[in-house]
């Protein structure tokens, strides 16, 4: 079943996901309900360091499509995409949906669909240069709870 | 992963034994301090994950800056031998041939000590700064922008941009050879296309400092500097080019890691032998990044001195804006280094690292060559920075390398913490340093207090004789991305 979009409230960070202790980079914690909550958790995440999304409407779609040997190779394709959208195509999402198919060989393939806006820098504000979405300590997994959790480091 | 042990070299130099699947041993600069402050960082487990990378040779090195990265630790050195060993995307880092140039001028601090409001206020506007900052020149077209690739800062100065003089005094010319521009992504070619000439973000910086003080006057007169006298340091790197060339070279390398059966501690260690052709490729796409970056600290360099003289209202000669030198920190090179075996071919990975060539390698530009290259060490933004060169004992004991700045002590969430209810600019201000920053957000994670005491990590290098200090310089002004 297509999930509903939502726009993301930057208020809510803290229920999403947290920073973590590193010396040098960006690495946080994300967390879901299920799977494509994690994913749609991760790319909330990722918007909103790099950018305040209060300013930001959802006139612009976009789509990515990624395949992975796995989860967390999954998300971090996910991620590195919508990086790519915003570095090169100017484009930050406020809200997205997620769904994923995990093959029989673990192969994951996912779809998004992301709603945001083309920046213009005269009304919005941008936060983190983020370079790359990095393997480093690139964890996803279920917890004993059933809750989702991932762990990503972005080279900042 | 436990802590590595480590062993007590002399007052400098610590070593971590070889255990497990390390084929050489790992070798830290630290005094006391800063390896106390070390033993339980994970860095050191990562100069020993280095250390089991084929064909590695002699140690896995980390200067005093080491600070835990992705793969290798910040402030890490490794040379590997070309015919035996590999090269790794992650020994370099996303922000290839990140580095440091730094201008002299004729201008002292008492002719400009009132006028650094307005200096800084005009190079703020004039040189692109900030997450994704573009637009510095016209978009460039990909026939352009090959030539950048390939021609690097000579591409600048063709273009009335600069002198060859500039070229001269940039590491490598300013253009490694070996680039080919068909060894790189559309994806970056899209990236590259509007930032040559872009400071960027993060730890990025250009300032205007004050030589605060000369530690090697014989040495200070050959770089040109002396105690009272303006200079600009700029530091940034080859921006989302560099960082698409990394990203898309670091896949390539993840499946070439199980095809000639490489076995890694650490994913983000991905590599290929050096004569394979990924090993190829991916040095080809990387001299091309490295070139953008040398292009893009050239234009910055012209558009600086255009600030300056339309702030002042002085001329040219007035100003003698000249380039001192140019290093990389962020970058693989081979080079031929001498080695109890007698001279052997390297690749030699400087991640968070600086070329600190001495006396006589052709390498070091001529008016340089008899007393060893600049050594150009940024620290945090409210220190100071220093100028340093290069010996023969760097070529003996660490490839030619030394350390690269101040390296982090705080994480950016402990800096924000430490930053909350402060005004860091005013902070600043107060101290004498005027900044200017496209976010407040960066200015907090980059404040002074987030970096090691940059004197003692320069002292380390300096007592080891690695790199002597030269010059200290002091920041009036700060533009931060």
């Amino acid at each position: 079943m297509k999930r509903e979009p939502k726009r993301w409230q930057s208020q809510n960070r803290a229920q999403v996901y947290t920073e973590l202790e590193h010396p040098a980079d960006l690495f946080l914690e994300i967390r879901g309900s299920d799977l494509p909550a994690l994913f749609e958790n991760a790319l909330f995440a990722l918007y909103d360091q790099l950018a305040d999304l209060e300013g930001f409407s959802d006139s612009r779609h976009e789509t990515i499509q990624v395949k992975a040997p796995g989860q967390a190779e999954a998300l971090r394709a996910l991620l590195a995409e919508a990086l790519y959208l915003f570095a090169a195509g100017g484009f930050v999402a406020t809200g997205a949906t997620v769904s994923l198919r995990e093959n029989t060989d673990g192969e994951v393939e996912v779809q998004a669909d992301l709603w945001g806006e083309t920046i213009d820098r005269s009304r919005h504000t941008l936060l983190t240069e983020i370079k790359a979405v990095t393997y480093h300590r690139l964890v996803v997994e279920k917890l004993p709870s059933g809750e989702w959790r991932a762990t990503v480091l972005f080279d900042v | 992963m436990t802590v590595p042990q480590l062993v007590q070299v002399n007052e400098w130099v610590w070593e971590l034994p070889p255990t497990g699947g390390m084929r050489v041993p790992g070798r830290v600069y630290a005094d006391k301090e800063l390896m106390e402050a070390l033993r339980e960082d994970q860095s050191l487990t990562q100069v020993a994950n280095v250390a089991h990378l084929p064909g590695i040779l002699r140690y896995s090195m980390a200067m005093p800056d080491i600070h835990f990265g992705y793969g290798f630790p910040i402030g890490g050195v490794a040379a590997f031998k070309v015919d035996e060993g590999v090269v790794s995307p992650g020994g370099v880092g996303y922000d290839i041939n990140c580095g440091c140039r730094l201008l002299a001028t004729d201008l002292e601090e008492v002719e400009v000590r009132d006028k650094i409001k307005t200096l800084i206020d005009q190079i703020f506007r004039d040189v692109p700064s900030g997450v994704g900052a573009s637009g510095a020149i016209a978009k460039l077209s990909r026939k352009e922008l090959e030539q950048v690739l390939v021609k690097g800062a000579q591409w600048a100065v063709e273009r009335g941009y600069g002198s060859a003089d500039d070229l001269e005094r940039t590491e490598d010319g300013g253009a490694l050879p070996g680039a080919d521009p068909a060894a790189v992504s559309d994806r970056a070619y899209t990236r590259g296309q509007d930032q040559v000439g872009t400071l960027g973000s993060g730890n990025h910086f250009l300032e205007i400092q004050v030589v605060d003080k000369v530690f090697d006057p014989e040495a200070a007169a050959v770089y040109g500097l002396h105690e009272g006298q303006i200079a600009i340091m700029v530091h940034c790197g080859s921006r989302g080019f560099g960082y698409q060339v990394c990203e898309d070279y670091l896949e390539v390398m993840g499946s070439a890691v199980n095809r000639y059966h490489i076995s890694l501690p650490d994913r983000q260690l991905a590599c290929a032998p050096i004569t394979s052709s990924e090993g190829k490729r991916y040095l080809a796409a990387m001299a091309c990044a490295a070139n953008y970056a040398w292009a893009n600290r050239q234009m910055i360099m012209h558009l600086t001195e255009q600030a300056i003289l339309h702030a002042l209202r002085i001329s040219p000669q007035t100003l003698n804006l000249r380039l001192v030198y140019d290093v990389a920190h962020n970058i693989a090179k081979l080079e031929t280094h001498e080695t109890e075996n007698g001279p052997v071919q390297a690749c030699v990975h400087r991640k968070g690292a600086t070329r600190a060539f001495g006396p006589g390698r052709p390498e070091v530009p001529a008016p340089y060559r008899e007393i060893g290259q600049p050594v150009l060490i940024p620290g945090d933004m409210g220190t100071a920075s220093f100028v340093c060169r290069g010996t023969q004992k760097a070529m003996s004991e660490t490839f030619g390398s030394t350390c690269h700045g101040a390296g982090r002590v705080m994480s950016r969430a402990q800096a924000l913490k430490h930053a909350k209810g402060r005004a860091i600019d005013r902070e600043l201000e107060a101290a004498g340093i005027l900044v200017r920053s496209q976010g407040r957000k960066t200015l907090a994670e980059e404040m002074p207090e987030a970096y090691k005491d940059v004197d003692r990590v320069v002292a380390v290098m300096d007592g080891a004789g690695i790199s002597p200090r030269v010059a200290r310089l002091r920041p009036l002004g700060v533009v931060k991305g």
